[in-house]
């Protein structure tokens, strides 16, 4: 186990690498020239020389690559384009708000994936009026997701708001939820609750549905299993017989799956970001995307990318301590 | 990197799950039609379009089904019907580009690796696993904000990213098939590692190949579509779906159609692409 753990691990520290190396290249040959970027249009040659020269820029690719992983180490990520400051600090203030939408929304996908998969499973009767729209809805594109929402929940119901996170303050987490709770805010946690839900909704769908079509198959295949069939006929309620029987023995995949999809929604949610003008890295992104900053667009790639690698690395690791063959 | 677990998240639309329910030969022969009609609509969007995309040439703001324009026209006068039958045909045809390339790629690598075995085999598969390991979406983003943004470099930063689940989908099928008696029966009788590889190992692939395929084409659509409505598509008064929504969002509240109407097409290519998948695979079955 211990030798599984260190390898999954080590192989995500090489992975993290290696993008890292791969936004490196993108960064050498981008079209964007720092020293233009840094300059100004009308630097003199001369000046653009001295600047390539004292940025580095001059030096052999291996040796940029060397100085690029310090930075990195450091904390430097360079100076956005855009913002004019440093690229370090922008993500700090934006982090929490896209951990905050993306862990809620990963809550509520289970929640939802896990009905989808138990209604469907057990052939809860009238449950397809509700899982045929989500499977339409699981096909749409984010974006229309979101605007429906937006016209139906704000424009015509009035009863969810469209932008940001809400008035409260953040505290030391910030994470709006938590910090308005502990400092006892409960207009400020409703608000909060109320901006989170609408984009939190959006970007769980397709992880829903994902999730869901997965947990039903492996729920479909444990309910034929003799040992469920031997539970039934000792005389186990129904709900022992799936608590106890069913769902944690198809519980595996479903886990699985969830993995991914938390990794695979950290890059879902830029564009639902920009659409609820939610202050997270993903709106930065999206707002760094027409300035063509690409400083700050390569460090959120690494950013969302290193949660990516490590959220798969973990849900490896869960998965074979739930499971100890996995790690044979 | 272990090979255990580092899945691409895109398992999740051809997986084995739907297999459970098999829908009828007419009703997929149908649902293949639909995919054939898109692909005529896209092929002839030119031609069916009333009225020039970029050009204003109607009043401002028109809601749908007013006379002269079936979807309305936009806040500068331009008719959305014409603007979302050209993005439709550059949305259509950039998910099959992908999806295209990357079974030849994927197809390349994962033939190389399954008939070479051994060194190779291993080489190209932990290559390939290490693609599947990072985030393909980002990626794909940070290349496009590298090379410039229009359409050709969008296509080649998801190309660049979309491969190696074929590759390993392949793989898989042509390890599967190279120990089949009919494979052992042709080396016998003394045919060369081509002949082997082309008459007898990739006739067998081919019906995985385009399940595969046609499931992931809805996947592209709907990818293509967000990284345009980001931005990185064609640049301005080009049609494109995403980028129309994008630019139109402020209408949301006042005209909701114009930053709808492209989105709900971009819904209608992943709908038909999804339902054409399933019929493909009920028609030509593959392994899965």
């Amino acid at each position: 186990m211990t030798r599984f753990l260190l390898r999954r691990l080590g192989s995500a520290v090489v992975l993290i690498l290696i993008l890292s190396a791969v936004i490196f290249l993108l960064q050498s040959v981008s079209t964007a020239d720092p020293v233009k970027a840094y300059l100004g249009a009308n630097a003199s040659p001369a000046a653009v020389a001295a600047a390539r020269q004292s940025l580095g820029l001059d030096d052999p690719l291996p040796v940029r690559y060397v100085d690029f992983l310090t930075n990195l180490v450091q904390g430097d990520l360079g100076v956005s384009y855009r913002t004019h400051r440093p690229v370090v600090t922008d993500l700090q203030a934006f982090l929490p708000a896209t951990m905050e939408l993306v862990l809620w929304s990963f809550v509520i996908a289970v929640l939802l994936g896990g009905l989808f998969a138990v209604s469907g499973a057990l052939r809860w009767r009238g449950s397809s009026i509700f899982r045929g729209p989500l499977l339409v809805l699981a096909t749409a594109p984010p974006f229309l997701l979101a605007l429906g929402g937006i016209v139906l929940f704000y424009a015509q119901l009035h009863i969810l708001p469209a932008n940001g996170r809400g008035p409260g303050e953040t505290g030391p987490t910030g994470f709006l939820l938590i910090d308005t709770l502990v400092a006892g805010d409960p207009a400020g946690f409703a608000s909060a609750a109320q901006h989170l839900l609408l984009p939190a909704v959006v970007l769980a769908i397709a992880p829903a549905i994902a999730i869901g079509r997965i947990m039903r198959s492996s729920l479909t295949n444990t309910l034929g299993a003799d040992y469920v069939r031997t539970a039934e006929s000792k005389g186990l309620t129904p709900f022992r017989v799936l608590g106890r029987h069913v769902v944690r023995n198809s519980l595996g995949p479903g886990l699985s799956m969830a993995g991914l999809q938390l990794g695979f929604m950290f890059a879902g949610v830029v564009v639902v970001e920009q659409i609820f003008s939610w202050p997270g890295i993903g709106n930065y992104l999206a707002a760094s995307i027409p300035t063509s900053d690409f400083p700050a667009i390569a460090a959120v790639t690494l950013v969302l990318g290193t949660i990516y690698i490590v959220a798969n690395a973990l849900v490896d690791v869960l998965q074979a301590v739930a499971d100890p063959r996995l790690s044979a | 990197m272990s090979a255990t677990g580092i899945v691409s998240p895109r398992l999740r639309m051809p997986g084995p799950v739907r297999a459970r329910r098999r829908t009828g030969r007419g009703l997929s022969w149908a649902l293949v039609a639909l995919v054939a009609l898109l692909t005529l609509l896209a092929i002839f969007a030119r031609l069916l379009a009333p009225y020039d995309p970029v050009q204003p040439i109607g009043a401002l703001s028109l809601p749908p089904g007013s006379p002269d324009h079936l979807l309305g026209t936009d806040s500068i006068g331009r008719d959305l019907l014409s603007r979302t039958l050209y993005g439709i045909q550059v949305s259509w045809f950039a998910a099959l580009v992908v999806v295209v390339s990357g079974l030849v790629i994927g197809g390349i690598i994962g033939t190389l690796a399954g008939v070479a075995g051994g060194f190779i085999d291993n080489l190209l598969m932990r290559f390939t696993d290490l693609f599947l390991a990072l985030p393909g979406t980002l990626v794909a983003i940070a290349i496009v904000a590298a090379l410039g943004y229009n359409l050709q470099n969008t296509l080649i930063g998801i190309g660049v990213v979309w491969w190696p689940y074929y590759a390993r989908i392949i793989r898989g099928e042509v390890k599967a098939l190279a120990s089949r008696p009919h494979v052992e029966a042709a080396r016998l009788a003394g045919a060369g590692p081509a002949r082997i590889v082309f008459r007898h190992v990739l006739p067998g692939v081919i019906p995985t190949a385009i399940v595969t395929a046609s499931l992931d084409i809805g996947n592209v659509v709907l990818l293509l579509a967000g990284l345009s409505f980001l931005g990185l598509g064609q640049p301005a008064p080009a049609p494109e779906l995403g980028a129309d929504t994008a630019r139109n969002l402020g209408q949301l509240l006042t005209e909701p159609w114009i930053p709808l109407i492209p989105g709900l097409a971009v819904l209608l290519l992943s709908l038909v692409a999804n339902l054409g998948g399933d019929g493909v695979r009920t028609l030509i079955g593959g392994r899965r």
